[in-house]
Order: structure tokens, then C-alpha cells, then sequence
């Protein structure tokens, strides 16, 4: 499962303003309703809803917010840089600045669990998490998230 | 002369207990068992090295058994009840029944490899069958490792009340063997005997240990005396039992245990001054345990006891370990991390002793293989403990932060005690949080100025708080005072990639990640399902797989609740998975998928080798994989 195949150059959110969580899951699901067609208010509410169930904030300023969508053609994600660290309940209590969306239809099952496994450790990085917080480009991140993943992949 | 003789001798033995002091330091550096080394200078020392000349046995005899009577009071005194009751069932098992199988094992194969007679053979396996507390709570805390609880309590409380078990089925062999009785004239005397000794044991134990904790509470002692009081106390305990017919290595270590959960006064100076006698003791019992043997005398006898050595490490001790933890529902890792840390020790070599004081045939065989078979279980497991409890995920990451600590002794009671800590940065104090009521915050000094507490305002980086407490403080305090843990990928894949709310619905759960849940399941919290799961008792770093993911317990309260859980998006991917050591529930889920399978059922043997049963995960048999419960066919990427 690589990167490139659910993150299309578009999802790429380079320097993202947000005062609050909710701010952030709002832009979010905007971003990932322009790309799938799905409606903004049904992608907020399944990431809202899996919130409720325990932060998605990952630690290191990271969060990787998910859910299951029924009419979802295919795993998609949207990525953002935040201008401003907000505060994303994260375990660490750390300010969130990363945030890797990830949508998957709701049969997807396990290659939902292993997209966000591939997620999670390509932002587990630290070379990789440097850069990303370094640039402002939605083309350079795009290479950082996507060209990680031609050296690493096992 | 007479005086010049003392001098030499005490030279000789205060500079042999210096190198042994020194030789921690060595220990400590490059992780080596550090009685493996005492053990060796005691051989080094001796009549094939230096050539020192010692070989009273009954002295070595009489010093080993103080020796380990201390010890034993010491590990008593610093075990907790708490972790005392977590794991007592299992761990007196395999103090048991586990020695007793251990030594039947043992001793059908020294029967043929060594040529013995029946006695003989069992004799030598009651020998060898207890493991080493010294050794076990050596490599277990000071490994830099915390091996995670219900294991490691195991481990310790096995390894220092499995001694009495195996001295008694020693000191019977013995007499058995020297009076030429025939072992099935005894059978009923050796069950009374048995239950005499174990029975006054435990009884003088736990009055001798109320003594103890009254008389020191009550009498007025000089602050310097209570140590000595006390040992001394425990050793007439010891003595005593012994001379009323009981166990006296089973009373002293019950004592200690009973004493060391009272409130007991002045019991950081106690804690310190045991911990002090108990190395003193551990030196002394191998350095002269090393003195007393005859290395020269070990190559003629190495292939048969490395054979030996081999067969209880591989095979005895697992298979005992396996089968006497088959009602306890251990996981596989668990089960072979116990079998594998059964360290053999100074006791092994103490009870060969015996077998020469009773002027048996063949006692310098037994003496020797002895030896030799203790200097493999500590080469061979000793070294290789903490790499393993880490290949089996049983390492625990500590939980909070290191913390700067500490405890005062105050006068005339039992009750409280006055902590020192220093604020370090970014602990939860240093960043607002506030000191509980309870915890009685009395004075801050701050850059060498002493105020009070209600005046000092927020707490600085580097100032001193103290607290006057309840010597039962909780973990809490701590946790306040603590560093922060900085979040290591090594954390991730422990507690897993994300936090889960264990008051969430347990269907919320069910809705994100498609768990296969049962449909009473899903009205349960995640609380309830997770402990459900766990037969009714979560416990920190418990791991429930469901389905695709895994739940990992991230922390519990006081109640058994838990507090604070994670979620694993590749469950169990690194960890090996081992063939053998299935638990009753997995052989039974496992008997029943067979006998679904095929109609009619096949008859099932009974007691089959362990092996036959592990689901085919690298034979050639082209069965179909059968994920057993808690197990789940490596999925790699």
C-alpha cells in the first residue's frame, strides 16, 4: 500500500489556518468532499464520531484522523500542514501541526487498517516529519510523503 | 603464629569479598550474570587457581544455609502482597508440583546418562530442582528492563519458595539412600514428613513474622540496633522452626514476607541494611561454594552434565513449567519466558553438599555436575534474559518518567514519612498541576531559601518539596513529580498507534474498524468487553486481538478498571510465534475444532507431546492454519 496510490497531488493542503479541532475536521472534510463528491457534513460527522472514541492525535504533533464512509468508491486522503499547532487532545498533550485524513469505504476492512498502518509510520519518521513541517509547498510535501515511500517500502 | 594465621585469613577473605564488590561494576557494564562471577573467583581463588585449600564441607554447609536464610528473609521482606497475591497460585504450583516434575524429569534421563540407581537418579534432580532466588531477582530488575508484572511476580515468588520444596526432597533422598530404605516402605511417612515440615514451616512463619513486627514497633530500640534485631529475630525463626521439625528456609522467607507488608518502623533503614546483608550473603555463599570445589575434577565428568544441562533447560524445566501452568491460562510467550528463566544456583550447589555429609557412593559426581550444570544455567540463561523477554514482548516500558526522590525516616513512627522531591522540568507539578491535600506539602526551598508551601506560589524547575505522608503514599505522588516520557516508536508499538476511550460503547468500536463482534458484545463498554476478554481481569499491557486490530490496556486503576487503552493497526506482526506451550483453553478451543472438523471424532490421544498440537506454522503438513484464541497468523507486508 503506497501513499501515492490514496493521495492524489490536489490533497495536499500546504499551510492550513485553524483555531480549533473542530475547525480543523471541518477544513478537512471540505477538502475531501471537493475530491470524492460526497457532502462535507457526512465526512465531519464519521471523523467526529470516531473522535468521540479517543484522540486520533498519534504524539509528536501528529494526528491521523479516519472513518468509513458506505459510498466511497475507493481509500482516499487528504493532507494538511498547519500554519498554527492546535491543541488536538493528543496523547503527548503535544499541539497538533500534521494532520493525515483517511477515508475508506466501508468494505475496505483490512486495506483500511493497513493504509493507516502505512500512514502511521511514514510519519513516524523523523527525517521525513522535518521536512514536512519545513516546506509550504503542496507539491514538495506531496514528494516527502509520496518519494519516502520508494525508499522505504519493503 | 596463631595470630599471624587469623591475619592471612582474613586477608585473604576480606580481599576476595573486595574483588567480588569490585566485580559488580564489570557485572553491571557488560550485563553478566554477577554471580556467575563470584563464582568464579571463588573457583579462581581455590585449590586449582590460587590454591586456596578449603574443603570443610559441612562448614560450607553451615555458612551456605545462614547464607540463604537471609536471603530468603530479605526477598520475603521486599515482596509486595499485592504482587504476592497477583501471582501466588501459579508460582507455588511450580514451587511444587513444578519441582517435583522438574525433578522426575531430571531424573529419568541422569537414570541412563549417569548410570544411577532409581534414588540416585532423583536425588540428583531434587538437587537440581529449584531455581536460584539470588540469580532470578538479580537478572530480572537489574537488567534495566521491567518485565511486565504477572510474569515477573511469578518468576520471583517461585524462585524464593521453591527452595524448601527441593531441600526437603533432598535431605529425604539422602536419608532414604544412606539407610538404604527402599522407596516403597516410605510412601506414607514421606507424606507426613512432608506435611510436617511444610505445616510447621508456614505456622512458625507467620508468628514468628508478628513477633517481629511487634517487638520492633513496640520496643524503643536504638535506631542502629533494629537491623540486627531483626536478622537476628529472623534467624532464630529459622532456627528455631528447624529445631521443632519444620522448614526453617520456609518460615524465615514466610516471616520476612509477613513482616515486610506490616507497618513496621524505621523499615527504609531495615530495607537498606537487608539489602546490604543479602549481597554480603550472596558473595559469601558463591565465593565459598567456588572455594570448595575442584575444577581439576570437572572434565571428567563435563560431557555427561553439559548433556544434563542441556536436557533440564531445554526439555525438563519446559515441560514441568508447561504442564503445571496448563490450568493458568498462561499465553505461549509467557509460558516460555517462566520455563526459560530457571536459573540454577548457589542452592543446587549447597544441596549437592549433602549427598558428601552423608557419605553417599557417588557424592563428588553429584558435587560436580551439580556445578557444572548451575555454571551452564547461568551462562546460557543468565545472558540471555532480557534479549528474550524482549523478542517476546514482555518488556513494559516504564510508565512514568525518572523521578528525584527522597524518603526521610522520622522519629516515633511507623506511620508517616517525610519526602524530599526536587521539581524537574516539565514534570506536571513544574507546569501548574497541583499538590493533592493529602500529600500534607509542608516547606519549599528555592534557590537555597525556605518558604512555606501556601506562600511559595507556582512550583519552579529545581525546587525542593517536602512532604510529610502516610508511608502507603500512592503512585499518584510520583506521577506528579515525574519527566515527562517523551513518546518512542518503541511506545507505539507497545500501546499502539492510537488512544481509545475504554467508557466508549464498545459498537463505536465496532462501527470504525469492523471488530467481528458477538451481538451481546456490543452492548458492552470497551471496559467491560476488554476485561471480558481477559477472563475478568485486565492488567496494565494486557493485549486483546480483535479481529484486525489489537486493544492494548494502557493503564488501570485502582478498582481494576481500565483507564486508558490503545489501538494496534497490525496486531502482533513482530512477534514470534511460538509452536509449544499452548494453555488448557487454546488445547481444549483446539480438540473441538477437530472434533468439528471430523465426523466421526478421532479418537485423541491422551497427554500428547506439545508440539503435535501447535498449529502447523512451519511443517511441511498441509493442514489448514488454525488460528487458536489470542493468536493470529503473522500477516506481513
Amino acid at each position: 500500500m503506497a501513499l501515492a496510490d490514496l493521495l492524489a497531488p490536489d490533497a495536499v493542503i500546504p499551510a492550513l489556518k485553524a483555531n480549533s479541532k473542530k475547525q480543523l475536521l471541518q477544513e478537512l472534510a471540505s477538502k475531501a468532499a471537493q475530491i470524492t463528491g460526497l457532502t462535507e457534513r457526512e465526512i465531519f460527522e464519521v471523523i467526529l464520531q470516531r473522535e468521540r472514541l479517543g484522540s486520533t492525535g498519534v504524539g509528536n504533533g501528529i494526528a491521523i484522523p479516519h472513518g468509513k464512509l458506505t459510498t466511497l468508491p475507493g481509500i482516499v486522503g487528504v493532507f494538511a500542514r498547519l500554519d498554527q499547532p492546535i491543541d488536538f487532545e493528543a496523547l503527548d498533550d503535544q499541539p497538533v501541526d500534521l494532520v493525515f485524513l483517511l477515508l475508506a469505504p466501508e468494505g475496505a476492512g483490512a486495506d483500511h487498517l493497513k493504509a493507516l498502518s502505512r500512514i502511521a509510520r511514514v510519519l513516524r519518521d523523523q527525517d521525513t516529519v522535518a521536512k514536512l513541517r519545513a516546506s509550504d509547498q503542496a507539491s514538495a510535501i506531496y514528494t516527502f510523503l509520496t518519494q519516502d515511500e520508494a525508499s522505504n517500502a519493503a | 603464629m596463631m595470630l599471624e594465621a587469623m591475619y592471612l585469613v582474613i586477608l585473604i577473605g576480606t580481599l576476595l569479598v573486595l574483588i567480588s564488590a569490585f566485580s559488580s561494576l564489570l557485572a553491571f557494564r557488560f550485563g553478566a550474570p554477577l554471580l556467575l562471577l563470584f563464582l568464579c573467583i571463588g573457583l579462581a581463588a581455590g585449590v586449582d587457581g590460587l590454591g586456596i585449600n578449603f574443603s570443610n564441607a559441612s562448614a560450607a554447609y553451615f555458612i551456605g544455609s545462614l547464607a540463604l536464610a537471609i536471603i530468603l528473609f530479605d526477598s520475603g521482606f521486599g515482596t509486595s502482597i499485592q504482587s504476592f497475591r497477583q501471582a501466588a497460585a501459579p508460582a507455588i504450583a511450580l514451587a511444587t508440583i513444578g519441582v517435583v516434575l522438574t525433578t522426575l524429569f531430571f531424573a529419568l534421563a541422569a537414570r541412563f546418562v549417569f548410570d544411577f540407581g532409581w534414588l540416585e537418579a532423583l536425588l540428583f534432580g531434587a538437587i537440581v530442582g529449584s531455581t536460584d532466588a539470588a540469580a532470578v531477582f538479580f537478572l530480572l530488575r537489574i537488567g534495566g528492563i521491567n518485565i511486565r508484572d504477572k510474569v515477573r511476580s511469578t518468576l520471583e515468588i517461585e524462585s524464593s519458595s521453591n527452595d524448601p520444596m527441593a531441600i526437603f526432597l533432598t535431605i529425604t533422598l539422602v536419608q532414604l539412600i544412606a539407610n538404604g530404605t527402599p522407596l516403597s516402605e516410605m510412601g506414607v511417612d514421606l507424606l507426613i514428613s512432608f506435611g510436617l515440615q511444610m505445616g510447621v514451616g508456614l505456622l512458625a512463619g507467620f508468628i514468628g513474622g508478628m513477633i517481629i513486627v511487634s517487638l520492633v514497633n513496640r520496643l524503643n530500640l536504638e535506631r542502629g540496633l533494629t537491623p540486627i534485631f531483626v536478622i537476628a529475630l529472623s534467624l532464630l525463626v529459622f532456627s528455631a522452626t528447624g529445631v521443632a521439625g519444620g522448614s526453617g528456609f520456609l518460615a524465615v522467607y514466610v516471616a520476612g514476607l509477613y513482616a515486610g507488608n506490616r507497618q513496621i518502623r524505621s523499615a527504609p533503614t531495615l530495607k537498606r541494611f537487608q539489602d546490604g546483608m543479602t549481597w554480603l550473603a550472596q558473595i559469601l555463599m558463591f565465593l565459598l561454594l567456588g572455594l570448595l570445589a575442584t575444577p581439576s575434577q570437572f572434565p571428567a565428568i563435563a560431557v555427561p552434565a553439559i548433556a544434563m544441562a542441556v536436557f533440564l533447560i531445554f526439555i525438563a524445566r519446559p515441560l514441568a513449567v508447561w504442564l503445571t501452568l496448563l490450568p493458568f491460562d498462561y499465553k505461549r510467550e509467557e509460558t516460555a519466558f517462566v520455563s526459560w528463566v530457571g536459573l540454577r544456583g548457589a542452592v543446587s550447589i549447597l544441596l549437592a553438599i549433602l549427598p558428601l555429609l552423608g557419605n553417599l557412593e557417588n557424592a563428588t559426581t553429584f558435587f560436580n555436575a551439580a556445578f557444572i550444570i548451575v555454571l551452564v544455567s547461568l551462562i546460557v540463561q543468565g545472558w540471555t534474559i532480557n534479549p528474550l523477554a524482549r523478542r517476546l514482548g514482555l518488556v513494559v516500558p516504564a510508565r512514568i518518567g525518572p523521578v528525584d526522590k527522597v524518603e526521610l525516616e522520622l522519629p516515633g513512627t511507623a506511620l508517616h514519612e517525610l519526602l524530599a522531591y526536587r521539581v524537574v522540568p516539565d514534570s506536571p507539578v513544574a507546569t501548574g498541576e497541583r499538590i493533592p491535600r493529602w500529600a500534607r506539602p509542608s516547606l519549599v526551598i528555592r534557590d537555597g531559601k525556605s518558604m512555606r508551601y501556601q506562600y511559595a506560589g507556582r512550583l519552579q524547575a529545581g525546587d525542593y518539596v517536602y512532604l510529610f505522608i502516610s508511608s502507603r503514599y500512592p503512585r499518584l505522588l510520583d506521577r506528579l513529580f515525574a519527566s515527562p516520557l517523551p513518546v518512542q516508536s518503541d511506545d507505539a508499538e507497545f500501546f499502539g498507534e492510537f488512544s481509545i476511550d475504554p467508557q466508549r460503547p464498545a459498537k463505536d468500536l465496532h462501527a470504525a474498524y469492523d471488530i467481528g463482534l458477538a451481538k451481546d458484545e456490543l452492548e458492552l463498554s470497551i471496559d467491560a468487553l476488554l476485561t471480558k476478554r481477559l477472563g475478568g481481569k485486565a492488567e496494565f499491557g494486557d493485549r486483546v486481538v480483535l479481529k484486525n486490530v489489537e486493544i492494548i490496556v494502557r493503564d488501570v486503576d485502582d478498582q481494576g478498571r481500565i483507564t486508558s487503552a490503545g489501538l494496534s493497526l497490525d496486531p502482533d506482526s513482530n512477534r514470534p510465534n511460538i509452536p509449544v506451550f499452548l494453555s488448557a483453553r487454546e488445547i481444549a478451543a483446539h480438540l473441538r475444532q477437530r472434533v468439528k472438523r471430523r465426523q466421526p471424532p478421532p479418537k485423541t490421544p491422551l497427554g500428547p507431546p506439545p508440539s503435535s498440537l501447535a498449529p502447523a506454522t512451519d511443517s511441511t503438513d498441509d493442514q489448514e492454519p488454525q488460528p487458536a484464541p489470542g493468536e493470529k497468523q503473522s500477516a506481513s507486508d
